[in-house]
């Protein structure tokens, strides 16, 4: 019987043997932040939609191969990086976000409809997600891609080292200079 | 160069600023794409679930055909009736000459054939005592491995005997379930669980949940199409409007989705169909009241069962 206060491992457990609501649980469990990790780093909507779709056909297709050996979510992450990665390549000349520009206004406006966020909320909100967004968008890639590893998997540098595989001295170093160099680009839109 | 080399002071900072806008960023994956994980997801599991009933079956063919007893009693009996057929003429001989009357003869082999006949069933009654007695403990060992991530599939045969009821109850579970699913993302026609105890649909309840709102009379857009659908609890028409790229948990005005209004309604198999489609099971309305908790409230347990499933809080 699923249960929401299931593990990973286990959701991926039932669903292997045929449980497709521990598949649905799971999805939800993690649809936001695996969106936001590859929407983040293609910086683009309909790349990001393709990769989500490969992710997740990914998962369910895997499912009794997967052995909770590591935690959940590092495969997951692994299989979205490489998924990345592998787009990256196959079309380097991606269209990205400060191209289109009105992605950008439109994630935006999906903020200001919050119907949590009062007018003076919105704005507030819209600029620090504009901001926010902007400035993750002139990280250097490694640096970027660290980031939203560890932010969004909620990862150790141990980690985001084993997933991105480098060393963990090189992925310590990403990351202080991702945050230092966020910490620059949103103080200057302060 | 006056570089000065990153430090870590104040890490949080960022985060925390990254966290906060996330939490408010509703931005998503588009619908179609939603749809088609989940759908592929189902059908894979119901492949799953099959693929699982037939191994089973298959292994407790295997088990049974290749039972160690039956070699062994044939065994048994072939020598038993060998050294009675050794034994019994010196009988035969001797007896007449002790007794000098043969009709005595007679009932001793009367007598020791049934009792080869009883020492053939003897030995197959234990043999398969302990086997059947056996099988529910390894049902329990495999009801346990069920429960336990990546472990072997059962190979028992759940109707051997009563104590195998986990397995098949756990497995008659998974299975149809997986399949209902199936067919509730593909074809829309399984409902979850319980459907006998599906409550009677289009019907307003009036005293006893006077918080079932009104079916609404004219949808206006898509989305009030589909809460519209759910309340009524029209399959077909469901169906119909899930597969066009939809927000499954657009609100009407008192912040009631399709699910919530479908549980309202009591409408097991909608409630079934919307959370194999991806629909918030704890979309609360604008009173903060969850879907289950109006399950609850409205007394549907099948409703509630199928909630609990999809990680409803």
């Amino acid at each position: 019987m699923t249960d929401a206060g299931e593990s990973d491992e286990a959701l991926m457990g039932l669903y292997a043997r045929g449980d497709a609501a521990a598949f649905v649980v799971l999805y939800r469990r993690h649809e936001a932040r695996i969106w936001r990790y590859l929407e983040r780093n293609v910086r683009n909507r309909a790349t990001a939609d393709e990769l989500m779709q490969e992710v997740w056909f990914a998962v369910a297709r895997d499912a009794d191969r997967y052995e909770p050996t590591s935690r959940f979510t590092t495969w997951l992450f692994t299989i979205a990086r490489n998924r990345m990665i592998d787009s990256i390549r196959t079309s380097p000349q991606q269209v990205s976000l400060e191209t289109l520009g009105y992605e950008g206004e439109l994630v935006v406006q999906q903020l200001t409809t919050e119907p949590n966020v009062g007018p003076l909320g919105a704005v507030v909100v819209r600029d620090q997600a504009a901001a926010l967004r902007q400035a993750i968008g002139q990280l250097p890639r490694e640096q970027r891609d660290a980031f939203l590893l560890q932010i969004e998997g909620d990862f150790s540098v141990e980690e985001v080292a084993t997933i991105t595989q480098s060393s963990f001295e090189t992925t310590k170093s990403r990351l202080r200079y991702a945050r230092t160099k966020l910490r620059e680009l949103l103080s200057e839109h302060a | 160069m006056n570089r000065v080399p990153p430090s870590q002071e104040q890490p949080e900072d960022v985060d925390d600023q990254y966290r906060r806008a996330s939490a408010l960023d509703p931005s998503r994956p588009s619908e179609a794409v939603r749809r088609a994980v989940l759908a592929h997801a189902a059908r894979l599991a119901a492949e799953r679930a099959t693929r699982i009933e037939g191994s089973k079956t298959k292994s407790t063919r295997t088990a049974v055909n290749q039972a160690w007893w039956r070699p062994a009693i044939l065994g048994t009996l072939a020598a038993a009736a060998l050294a009675g057929l050794m034994i019994a003429p010196r009988f035969l001989v001797e007896a007449p000459r002790a007794q000098g009357t043969r009709p005595n003869t007679a009932p001793a082999l009367v007598a020791q054939a049934p009792d080869t006949r009883a020492e053939e069933r003897a030995p197959s009654a234990p043999a398969l005592g302990p086997e059947r007695t056996a099988k529910p403990g390894a049902s329990t060992r495999n009801a346990d491995m069920l429960s336990h991530i990546g472990g072997a599939r059962p190979k028992v045969d759940a109707r051997a005997s009563g104590g195998a009821a986990p397995v098949a109850a756990e497995s008659a579970l998974v299975a149809p379930r997986a399949r209902e699913e199936a067919q509730s993302t593909g074809a829309m026609v399984g409902s979850v669980e319980a459907s006998p105890q599906r409550a009677p649909s289009n019907t307003f309840r009036g005293t006893a949940t006077t918080a079932v709102p009104r079916i609404s009379e004219a949808p206006a857009g898509p989305a009030a199409a589909v809460r519209r659908a759910a309340e009524m609890g029209d399959l077909s028409g469901l169906q119909r409007l899930l597969e066009k790229p939809t927000d499954i948990d657009s609100r009407d005005a008192a912040g009631r989705t399709a699910l919530m209004l479908a549980t309202l309604h009591g409408q097991t198999d909608a409630v079934a169909a919307l959370l194999a489609y991806g629909a918030d099971p704890n979309a609360a309305d604008a009173d903060g009241t969850t879907p289950l908790q109006a399950a609850r409230a409205g007394d549907h347990p099948a409703i509630v069962a199928a909630l609990q499933r999809y990680g409803a809080r």
